[in-house]
Order: structure tokens, then sequence, then C-alpha cells
């Protein structure tokens, strides 16, 4: 956990040993993070994959009543189009984002007096509540002031502007940027705690789907509490709210774990950093130590009771039996799905992750107990190693979110995608099982699409998966 | 244009523009040296509204990519370079890589030329293209792309020192930026086939570097948006080979007759042939034309339009709009980027359509300001982009999406090019103003 006096997180390396690159059973994995400092790794050969600019960008796009300025060339801000146009186009005000569309000749000159300008006419434009203002590369790189800009303009315009310190590179494991917006909401936009404490439990949510965050205000509503879920779906109404609440929870403690931390030591409201509610008993687990916290243990047993008799029926038919999954996915998610697999009767194969921390340990070591032999993965993107596993492993479904999946599927593998789906909750966990099951009671799309191919060339295939994960020379 | 800022951006970067047209040729692999999320925010912000995949994206995201770091931001990325790019021919499987350049190598200062070389010497196909962001649009991309590709493709000892007779290069059409790309080429092809003419398939077809080994042999190059004059001018001084600029997509039967005449006239076509296949392609259109007249009267169809889009493409639309289907225009945007300097002679063709109409015509890529244009000309029907969607809600007119970026619609072979593309045009005209308000029950 970072202090908040810099202007952005140190990298998640720096912080928790992060890892993005690694292959090898989990009992050796827990090994290397045994030793106080944690070698990294590198790869010879790399894949796209999201950076911190990415995924601060997606944190950024479902806080309401913001406008996004993205000072750096045009392409630096393409991602946004996606929740534009997911909200129905560019007029209803959601979303909203400006690109300051740096030539060659700023990126050498400097651009201070282009973002100032920007910054004035997007307030007159559109009245913001909040200006965020996201740096780039190319700014990273030549050193625009962004802060002077930022702290004049503020007190000119009376707009709160906020600045988000992305760079592309500040890590190799993107979830960086999720920190990154983070170290940036508790800093400019969550007052201090002043009093008196309010009823109301802080539900943090940076980048769920929509569907996800409905379930859990939805599980916390049902224990009787009063749900300030932020800042994805919400304004900074409720971010000025945070501070006084009785406590935080969050459905994904690994992107929301750097604001609950925040929130704890800036205003003392207590952060359970609980694993993911993904699954029927991790989803008990999750209501009955928020109903620990705020004394309805009862409501909370009760709640979980009625929820899974009608998951019963679901449970009883372990629609997933005899099935060997593989699982490529965020690392909180995955190590939760694990469990969801089991519950409905399936087997976990292996796993990729897209990073790996001391933030997962706990919950990699409690897996161990239960699957002894578990190979990890641990790579944001890399096809070429997946399919290299994946050939030898032969699962019968995946479960992924990012580029690789279509690669798999094209092998002919069953696959289901997770990115923008439901999957927390009692909701989740229903929703999932009839996606995977359908996924094997009708295979012949994937089957007709085994034909194509790979990308690759066949000696790739000859190699060990890790041949280019190689121990970084310090 | 020029301003501080764009909001909305509908024109993305030089280097998404290339990633865009190199994946369009079958065999070519682009080595990205970049950040990591370069080729992300591609993936994640132009394929999935840019109509048809390119093959390349087929794969779910770029095969290559170096992934820079903070290490390389500061001691330089040229070795990692070295290493991505020796490790990508092993791996990946293709005909020519292709180094693209994202701005934090070009700001670091990374000899990217120097590692492609070194490639070259190792006896691997290798060229680069220095496509950083800041350098423009992806209508710069492509042209960086394309040119890169005429001017280092490694010369082939079988290439036809003799022209192909009949075969014309395409230029203009950028894949994704046009949603339709696929499905113009096609139309294109069909277009040309009829006449006797050849497309060369340099983009989307299976035929791959073949295709563009054959770029010199062509009797013409065809240009048919702004963006292809740039290769077409370059092609002359280095072949001597004759263009022909189509100002704007022929969409509908009267600007699709003009092509064929120039095409008649710049090939020494056979008049009489081809005045046939105009005649043929006219009677399709006129039989289309008269079916929907009952429709035509009934919903409406004859409106005060506002169009959004790329100037060839606004072009084309206006045309067949305006001096074919009676409608009216009222506001034309062009959206693409075009360069001050030769910007009256390009806009000069939508100028002598509009002007009966005394209909008003803007350069912009700010949605918001095109918003306000938009609800300042008044519209009855809406011709644009899935960005346009909401504030054709907020009118309460139809809206018909023909522009980058397209959401919510599926387009595969669909192009509005020729006598086959204006039915297309006309079903898809006829379903949003049906399916819009006012227009259902007629």
């Amino acid at each position: 956990m970072n202090s908040l006096s810099g202007k952005a997180p140190s990298s998640r390396e720096k912080r928790l040993d992060t890892l993005s690159a690694y292959l090898n059973e989990a009992t050796a994995l827990l090994e290397v993070f045994r030793s106080d400092e944690v070698d990294q790794r590198i790869r010879t050969f790399s894949q796209a994959t999201p950076d911190d600019l990415f995924v601060a960008l997606e944190a950024l796009a479902d806080i309401r009543g913001a406008v996004t300025v993205i000072h750096g060339p045009r392409g630096c801000a393409a991602s946004r189009l996606r929740p534009v146009l997911r909200r129905g186009g560019s007029g209803n005000g959601e979303g909203r984002f400006v690109v300051t569309n740096l030539t060659q000749r700023e990126t050498i000159l400097g651009a201070d007096g282009k973002l100032r300008a920007a910054i004035a006419a997007v307030c007159r434009r559109h009245r913001p509540q909040v200006v965020f203002v996201v740096a780039t590369p190319t700014v990273a790189i030549n050193n625009d002031d962004i802060l002077s800009v930022v702290n004049e303009l503020s007190e000119e315009l009376g707009t709160p502007i906020v600045p988000v310190f992305s760079s592309g590179f500040a890590s190799k494991a993107a979830i960086q940027g999720s920190d990154q917006v983070s170290h940036s909401l508790a800093k400019r936009l969550i007052p201090p705690f002043t009093g008196p404490r309010g009823e109301h439990a802080n539900l943090l949510s940076i980048d769920e789907p929509a569907a996800d965050r409905r379930e859990g205000e939805r599980l916390l509503a049902a224990l009787g509490l009063q749900v300030n879920s932020f800042p994805s779906g919400a304004g900074p109404d409720a971010l000025a709210r945070a501070a006084a609440a009785r406590l935080s929870v969050s459905l994904n403690f690994d992107t929301a774990g750097y604001l609950g931390e925040a929130l704890q030591r800036r205003a003392d409201v207590p952060f359970l950093p609980l694993p993911r509610p993904i699954g029927l008993q991790a989803t008990r687990h999750w209501l009955e130590a928020v109903g620990a916290a705020t004394g309805r243990q009862d409501l909370a047993r009760q709640l979980h009771g009625r929820e899974a008799v009608i998951l019963s029926p679901l449970l009883e038919k372990t629609p997933l039996r005899g099935t060997r999954v593989y699982l490529s996915l965020d690392p909180a998610t995955a190590l939760a799905v694990v469990d969801l697999v089991r519950e409905l009767g399936g087997d976990v194969a292996g796993l990729s992750v897209d990073h790996l921390d001391r933030l997962h340990l706990a919950g990699l070591g409690s897996l161990l107990e239960r699957i002894p032999a578990l190979q990890v993965h641990v790579g944001h993107g890399q096809g070429f190693e997946e399919l290299n596993l994946l050939r030898r492993l032969k699962p019968d479904l995946y479960v992924g979110a990012g580029g690789p999946l279509v690669q798999v599927a094209r092998l002919g593998i069953p696959a289901v995608s997770l990115a923008g789906e439901p999957i927390v909750g009692y909701r989740g966990m229903a929703s999932f099982a009839r996606k995977a099951v359908n996924a094997l009671r009708n295979q012949r799309y994937v089957a007709g699409l085994a034909g194509g191919g790979h990308p690759y060339a066949a000696a790739w295939f000859q190699r060990s998966p890790d041949w280019h994960i190689k121990q970084e020379v310090r | 244009m020029g301003s501080a800022f764009i909001e909305t951006s509908r024109n993305s970067c030089a280097l998404h523009g290339a990633l865009a047209t190199l994946g369009a040729i079958d065999g070519v692999v682009p080595v990205i040296h970049a950040t990591a999320g370069c080729a992300i925010q591609y993936h994640h912000g132009i394929s999935p509204f840019g109509g048809a995949l390119p093959k390349a994206a087929g794969w779910g995201a770029p095969l290559s990519s170096a992934n820079i770091g903070e290490k390389h931001v500061v001691f330089g990325g040229g070795s990692r370079l070295r290493e991505q790019l020796k490790n990508t021919v092993k791996i990946v499987a293709g005909e020519l890589y292709v180094v693209v350049s994202g701005c934090a190598t070009e700001m670091v200062g990374d000899d990217i030329p120097a590692m492609a070389k070194e490639g070259r010497e190792q006896g691997f196909p290798v060229i680069h293209a220095s496509t950083p962001g800041f350098r423009g649009s992806v209508h710069r991309g492509y042209q960086i792309a394309v040119r890169a590709l005429i001017e280092q493709l490694p010369a082939r000892p079988d290439r036809p020192a003799a022209a192909i007779p009949g075969l014309v290069n395409v230029w203009g059409l950028i894949p994704q930026q046009d949603v339709f790309w696929q499905g113009h080429l096609r139309q294109l092809e069909k277009l040309l086939r009829a006449v006797g003419l050849t497309v060369n398939p340099l983009l989307g077809g299976d035929r791959g570097l073949e295709a563009w080994h054959q770029v010199p042999a062509a009797a013409l190059n065809l240009v048919i948006s702004p963006w292809g004059r740039e290769v077409a001018d370059l092609l002359a001084s280095k072949y001597g080979t004759p263009w022909l600029d189509s100002q704007g997509l022929p969409i509908g039967p009267a600007a699709t007759g003009r092509l064929l005449d120039s095409l008649t006239n710049a090939l020494r076509l056979d008049a009489a042939m081809v005045a046939a296949v105009r005649a043929r392609g006219q009677a399709g259109v006129s039989r289309h034309l008269a079916q929907i007249a009952p429709l035509y009267f009934a919903a409406g169809f004859q409106r005060e339009f506002a169009v959004v889009g790329e100037l060839a493409l606004v072009t084309g639309v206006t045309e067949f709009l305006s001096e074919t289907l009676g409608l009216i225009p009222n506001l034309a945007v062009v959206t693409d980027p075009l360069a001050e300097e030769r910007r009256d002679d390009l806009l000069a063709p939508l100028r002598r359509l509009l002007a009966p109409f005394e209909a008003t015509l803007a350069l912009s890529e700010d949605a918001g300001e095109i918003a306000d244009l938009v609800r300042a000309s008044r519209p009855q029907l809406l011709i644009g982009s899935s960005l346009e969607r909401s504030l054709a809600e907020d009118l309460d007119i139809p809206l018909l999406t023909v522009a980058f970026p397209l959401a919510g619609r599926l387009v595969l072979t669909r192009g509005y090019i020729g006598h086959e593309g204006a039915a297309a045009f006309l079903e898809d005209l006829g379903t949003a103003i049906l399916g819009g308000p006012e227009g259902r029950g007629a």
C-alpha cells in the first residue's frame, strides 16, 4: 500500500512482487514468494496485452457526470469508443471523452497549453461534475507538466480536475491502472472523515460488469444495509459519502483493494478484503463475513439458505460432471471460479492468470489443499503459450475473457467468455452454469472453426510452453 | 478542426490504420514495437466496430508486440525489438514481417530501420513502417503502410516485367475505417469484371503478397478516396502507371455509369460492351426504384437529410440520395482530416451536389461539434455512424449507420458500390426509415 502523497502509486511489482510471466506447479510458485525479494521473469517473445493506460481508461468510463481528457495522440483514446457505443452514442453524456490529439511537434515541444485549453473548453461545453485527465506514454516521456495545469484550472474553473498518471509502462501488470485510478480518486475526491459515521456500507467496484455490481448491491441490501456503490456506475457524490461509511467491501479485492485500504487509512473505514463471492461457498463466506462485521449473522445465514434452495436443482445435476475445464482469467476471478467449477461437478485442468502477487497467496495456498497438483501459468494475453499448453492438456472446456479465447476456440475447444458477463453471487453462478452447459451441449460451431488452424509455426509446439519466459538479469 | 481537442474521436491513430491495413493481407505479420496497450486499444476500439474483420484481427488480438517497459523507455528498446523480431519469425507463421512503431519507441529514438535491416541480413523477410500515433490519423497509417509495402517489398525474380492488361489497383479504401471495405472491394471486382477488367486483390483476398508483387504491372490505379491519391502519385512517378480518381464512392447508377465511362476512356474499352453493361445495371436499379414506389410515398422517403462520414462515402451517398432518389440534403459533415492545402479541390464535387439545395458543408471530427451542426440543420433523416445513435433518438428521426464506428450491426459482404450496391443501399435506407419513428406501419 502506497501513501497518497505521491502523484501515482509505485509499481505493482515494487509493492506486491507482482509476477507477469511464470509457469510451474502452484507449490513451486508459492515457494518463489517465500523469499523476501521475488525475482522477476520476462518474456523474450510477447503478444499484445493490456497496459495500465487501457485499464485506467476502462475504470474511468463508468463514472457518472465525468469527462475524461486523454492527453496524448489520437490512438490513446481508441478503446473509449466501446463504452460510448454501449450507451448508444455520444449524445447522452455519460462516458464522454476527448483526446488532445498531440502531433509530432507537440511531443517534442510540450503541449501544456493545449491541455489547458482542452480542459477549459470541455468544462464550458459540458459542465461536468468532475474532469479526469489521463496521461499517456507520450506525455510520460516528454514530462508535460499536467499537475500545474490541473492545480491552476481546478481553482479557476471551480470543477474538480483529477489527474491520473498512466504511462503504458508503469508496470508489466495492467492492473496497475486500477491502482492509479484508485490513488487519484482517494487523493482528490474522497474528503477526510469529519463525522458523524453513517449507517451505509461502501461497495467498491472498479471494473465489474453492471450485472455483477447489481448482484452485489442486491445481496447487501438483502442484509438490510444501505449501499453506497462506487466508483463504477456512480458520480462524485458517492465518493463524497465514502468516508462516513461504517465499512467497505468489494466484489474483487484485487482491483478494489487499493481504494479500500486508502479509505481505511484516510477515514478509518474498515475494509474487508474478502475472496470474490463467486460460487456457492465463496458467496456464503462473503455474506457471512459482511454479516459478522455488521451484526447481521442471522440475516446472512437466512439469505444464503433461501438462495441455495433456488440453486439446489442445478447443483444436484452436477452439470459439469466429468468435464475438465481450463481457466484463463484475472487471478482473483480464476481462484474463485476453480471452486465454482468443482461445485458444478467439474475438474480444473489448469490455470492461466493475468498476473500473480502477494494478494493471491492465501487463495492459492488454500486451493492447494484441495487440488495438490495444480499447474499455474501467469501470462496476460499470451495465446502462444496457452495454445502450447492446451494442446498438451486437451481440456473439454475453456473459460476465458481475453484475446487467447478466440485462438483456443479455433482449435475446436468449446469456450465460454466471461468478458462483461455476470459471474458474481447466486445469479452469476446460474448464468455461468447455463453458458458452460450450452457450450458443451452443442460444439458444432467450434468444431467447424477447427479446420482453420492456428497462426503459429509448427516448430513452436515442439518447444516447452515456457521457452520464452526467462529470469530477469538484474 | 485544428482545435485543442477532439471529442469522441472516430479517427484513431496511424499505428491503428497500419494494423488494419497490414492485417488484411494474407501472410503479413505486423510486429508491434510499442507499449503493450497500443495493440489492445486497436483490438478493443477499432476492430469490433469496423465491419468485416481483417484476417489478422480474427485471431482475437495482434500476435506479436514487444510490450516495451520502463527499462526500454530509459535505456532504449532496440535490443528488445531485435529479440522480439528474432523470435516472431520462429513462432508466428508468415511470409512478411512488418515492424510498426508506436509513439514511445519513436520518441526514445530506437533505430527501427536498422533492426529491420538486421533481420533481412539474416535472411528473414522483414520491412518496417514508422507509424507513431503522433504522425496522424488512421488514414495516414494506411498511407504509410502501403508506401512501406511498395517501396520495401523484397523483389522477386519472377515478378512480371510487362504490364498485365486490364489489371487495376484500387487505392484509398481503408479496411475497417470503411466499414463496408470487404463488400466494396467485391462489388468493385464484380463491376470491373463485367467490363473485362481485373481488380488486383490487394486487401482481403486470398492471394496475399502475390497481389502486391503485381502492383507495378497494373494498367491503371483507381483512386476511390482522397487517401489513395498519394500512392497513385508514387506509382505514377515510379512506374508511369496512369491513375483515375472516382471522386467519391460510385454509389447509385449515375456515379457508377460515370466511373465506367472514365474507365472506358482511360483504358480504351469496347464502348458498346460497356454501354450494354451500364444499361443492364441501370435497368436493374430502375426496377428496384419502381418496386419501392408505394412505400416511398406511404413512409415519406422524400426527406431532408444530414450525412456524417468520410468524404468519399458522403459524396457517394449524397449523389445517390439527391440525384436519383429525390431526397433533400440539408447538411454534409466530412469527418476525415483532409490536408488543408488540397481541401478545396477535394471538396469541389460534393459542393456541386449540395449547392442546388443550399445545404451546409462542414468539416469536423468532433462529436460535440457534429451534434450541434446536425441539430441546427433540423434533418428528417440522419446518415452517419453509431456515435450518432442517441442524437437521432433525441431528434426522433431514423438513423442509417454506414460509417465507422459501427455497433449493433454485423457486416460481412455488404456494400453500396455499383448497381448491386444500390439495391443494398435501398434496402438499408428503407429499413432505417420503416423501423424509425413514423415509419412503422407505413
